[in-house]
């Protein structure tokens, strides 16, 4: 019903609210699911974006019943969602639940999960539109994206509506399993169908910073080789590998943040500006900074692994302590680099980029660097009091932006202090920031793919990881070489001190 | 803590303002929020008010006219720090409450004008029907980028809907009535297309919603549906040709809500515009 259609349409602020479907999580009784997933979706609930004929089907290996299931989500809402709990508002969800306890490759069990699909067609009205989530290893990957493929034309997968499938990463471990991966998945589904989750990209502040870059009439034009002297980005978590170490030892630093949000951040703060918002207006530009990002070699790449020492004043253990990891463990937890965007607008500006665990505290920041003032006419006075303007972006935690001025100190003579500005984006805007996965989940629902990552993308990306990698095979380093709680290694602060430069002052 | 001025000065207002913004809590502004209050509407805009600074950082002016009272100015000045969550910052709004005494009263322009923030946008949330002639009215009319009213407070209508058409080259209007009845229109436009052949629409609530609805049909499908309206407080019942309109779903708008969602609008709406010209 187009507003051409229907005047009346014209001027009503109508939400975007999908259209029915059925949610299908794959791996319904993991952490992902408890933590997230169903906050987020509680979170839709109460703001009624949910479609208004909507179920939900849990289906992982642990044998519970459908109330169990519910209980437990119901749970893990209480514990973990922004809103505060309303049964009203969770009985909306709850009335649409359904788990089937099965192994991902039992006909049996996909039969279940099937005939559950039809029943809430009928019961709900979900009319044949599906959403499936793989909350799952990738190892159970295949098995689910094949079998949902030969279940799709069939009569028992019911045809008549849309599908989407939505993906979490790690999206493959290296260039060729993800191509295969994308093979698998482009035999039973359409690259519009797929939506691969980097869970930054749901992040407010990560698409504020388009708005910051593209809504700015003062930043494009200085946003260059010209004014710009270098671009730091940090991924920074002072926490360890937790319960995550199984993946975490064949992943590590480099596939676990590298390859995804750090790449992912460094295209959106290079990428030209887009001709219009849309999915694959936004993807062309950022998948074209990846295409230019330069193939670098092993001097500008940086691996670290924490041993043991003080995070915020209590001792933690060194990484191959933690448990389920191997004692002698290689694994690096600590990564940095130095990249260049080899085009017209970035040629010879280094971005440095870092990621860690057990650092010295959580953030995500990025921090353009502009040029020093060609000429202060007061420099012996400001001596080294008088540093570059840095225009930082909090992605998290404390949302906003900061510019770093020069200003003058009261008092006789001039004397030179660098102060920030702020923009605290919660300060602004006191609405309370959705979570990303709200979002994310959202806009998979309703068909928009500008949030998640293209398969070319991912390409990209893990073309230049598979050459750090393939460099790495060819040395060995003295792991541990950080203490937990630091900065990561010596070694990360060299490779920005070789240039002259240094890592923000925290 | 807040301070209470006086026969005071607008200078010593920003000295009072800074002095309380001495906390350390960032201020933080995404406007100037003016608010017209006559003595009778004080209570109610006060109440209305109440969190809203919290959810739209801003200079709020409150301004109440006296002009039965010897010639001055009075003024409570406040800054109100909020925590910022997720974070262990916080922010500062500002309110200032100013009683225009005497000849003052009828120059809210020249008090406003010094107080504004620099290139933020100014709304003005106007309490009760503007005597149109008035030149309180024609100053803050220049002044402001948006005019909030809620002509459902009027008691003149419809007739009162003519000098607001008059205005809307001028500045940009919100109304209250109008977006309380946003979730009613949607119903009706769910209605398409069978609506088209609307001869009757009845109307239980505020005269002001049912007059806006009547305008907003005749304006969008080209008719002159006949509006039977009986009076209500609240918008509760909606019919078409004898058939009643499924209600919205959900609790009805707050007068802060609704408010609220007015101070994040910023241009024109001809959709409005032209209902209240056919209403």
């Amino acid at each position: 019903m187009s507003t051409v259609q229907n005047p009346l349409l014209e001027g009503l602020k109508l939400r975007r609210r999908p259209e029915p479907c059925a949610l299908v999580i794959f791996g319904a009784s993991g952490d992902l699911t408890a933590r997230k997933l169903f906050p987020a979706l509680y979170a839709l609930a109460v703001r009624r974006l949910l479609p208004e004929r909507f179920g939900v089907i849990g289906v992982a290996r642990t044998e519970q019943t459908t109330e169990q299931w519910a209980a437990a989500m119901e749970a893990a809402v209480k514990e973990h969602a922004r809103d505060e709990f309303d049964d009203s508002v969770w009985a909306t969800i709850a009335g649409g639940l359904r788990y089937v306890a099965t192994d991902f490759a039992d006909d049996e069990g996909q039969d279940a999960v099937a005939a559950q699909l039809n029943e809430l067609d009928e019961e709900r009205g979900t009319e044949g539109n599906r959403v499936y989530y793989m909350a799952v290893p990738p190892a159970a990957f295949e098995t689910i994206v094949n079998e949902l493929g030969e279940r799709r034309d069939s009569a028992e997968g019911g045809a008549r509506g849309w599908t989407r499938l939505i993906v979490e990463k790690p999206f493959g471990r290296d260039r060729a399993s993800a191509q295969a991966l994308n093979e698998t998945l482009l035999c039973s589904f359409s690259e519009a169908e797929v939506f691969r989750i980097d869970h930054y990209l749901g992040k407010e502040t990560v698409q504020n910073m388009l708005a910051l870059r593209f809504a700015n009439g003062i930043f494009e034009p200085i946003w260059n080789r010209q004014f710009i002297d270098h671009v730091q980005i940090t991924v920074s978590e002072s926490i360890g590998v937790g319960g995550r170490a199984g993946f975490y030892e064949s992943a590590g630093a480099i596939r676990d943040i590298f390859q995804n949000h750090l790449l992912q951040l460094v295209a959106l703060t290079a990428m030209e500006p887009p001709i219009d918002f849309t999915a694959d207006s936004v993807r062309n530009e950022k998948v074209k900074v990846l295409r230019s990002l330069h193939t670098p070699g092993p001097k500008s790449f940086v691996r670290g692994q924490y041993g043991a020492g003080l995070v915020e004043g209590v001792e933690v253990p060194g990484y191959r302590e933690e448990e389920g990891v191997d004692p002698d463990s290689m694994t690096e937890t600590f990564v940095a680099a130095k990249l260049y965007v080899d085009n017209w607008r970035w040629a010879d500006t280094p971005f440095y980029v870092r990621a860690g665990k057990r650092l010295a505290r959580r953030e995500t920041t990025i921090a353009i660097q502009f040029q020093r003032a060609p000429h202060p006419p007061f420099a012996e006075i400001a001596g080294d009091g008088l540093r570059p303007n840095v225009l930082l972006i909090h992605v998290q935690p404390d949302e906003g932006v900061s510019l770093a001025i020069g200003a003058k100190v009261p008092g006789q003579g001039m004397s030179i202090r660098t102060v920030h500005m702020d923009f605290l984006y919660g300060g602004a805007f006191r609405t309370g920031l959705p979570e990303a996965y709200e979002r994310l989940i959202l806009d998979a629902m309703l068909g928009d793919a500008t949030l998640f990552t293209r398969a070319d993308e991912v390409d990209e990306q893990w073309a230049l990881v598979d050459t750090v990698i393939a460099a790495w095979q060819r040395d060995r380093p003295v792991f541990p070489n950080y203490e937990a709680g630091t900065w990561g290694p010596r070694s990360s602060d060299e490779l920005i001190h070789r240039d002259g430069r240094s890592w923000r002052r925290h | 803590m807040a301070q209470t001025l006086t026969n005071t000065t607008l200078a010593a207002v920003e000295r009072a303002l800074n002095e309380e913004r001495d906390g350390g809590a960032q201020r933080t502004s995404v406007m100037t929020h003016v608010v017209w209050a006559p003595p009778a509407w004080l209570e109610a805009a006060e109440r209305t008010l109440a969190g809203l600074s919290e959810r739209h950082p801003s200079r709020t002016i409150l301004l109440t006219p006296a002009p039965r009272r010897k010639g001055g100015l009075d003024a409570v000045v406040d800054v109100r720090e909020f925590a910022v969550e997720g974070s262990s910052r916080c922010i500062a709004s500002e309110v200032v409450e100013l009683t225009l005494k005497g000849a003052r009263a009828k120059a809210p322009g020249s008090i406003v004008t010094p107080l504004l923030i620099t290139d933020l946008p100014v709304f003005c949330r106007w309490r009760g029907e503007p005597d149109w002639e008035s030149p309180e009215l024609e100053q803050l009319v220049t002044l402001v980028d948006r005019l909030v009213v809620d002509s459902s407070e009027w008691k003149g209508l419809p007739g009162a809907y003519g000098p607001l058409a008059g205005l809307f080259d001028r500045v940009a209007f919100s109304d209250i009535a109008w977006t309380r009845t946003e979730p009613w229109r949607a119903a009706l436009a769910a209605l398409w297309p069978d609506i088209r052949r609307i001869e009757r629409l009845e109307v239980t609530g505020p005269q002001a919603d049912a007059l806006l609805l009547a305008g907003w049909l005749r304006s969008r499908l080209r008719r002159r549906p006949e509006l039977v309206h009986r009076r209500a407080k609240t918008l509760r019942r909606l019919a078409v040709d004898g058939v009643p309109v499924e209600a919205p779903p959900g609790e009805p708008a707050t007068a802060s809500d609704l408010l609220s969602q007015q101070l994040d609008v910023f241009s024109r709406d001809p959709v409005y515009e032209a209902a209240v010209t056919a209403a």
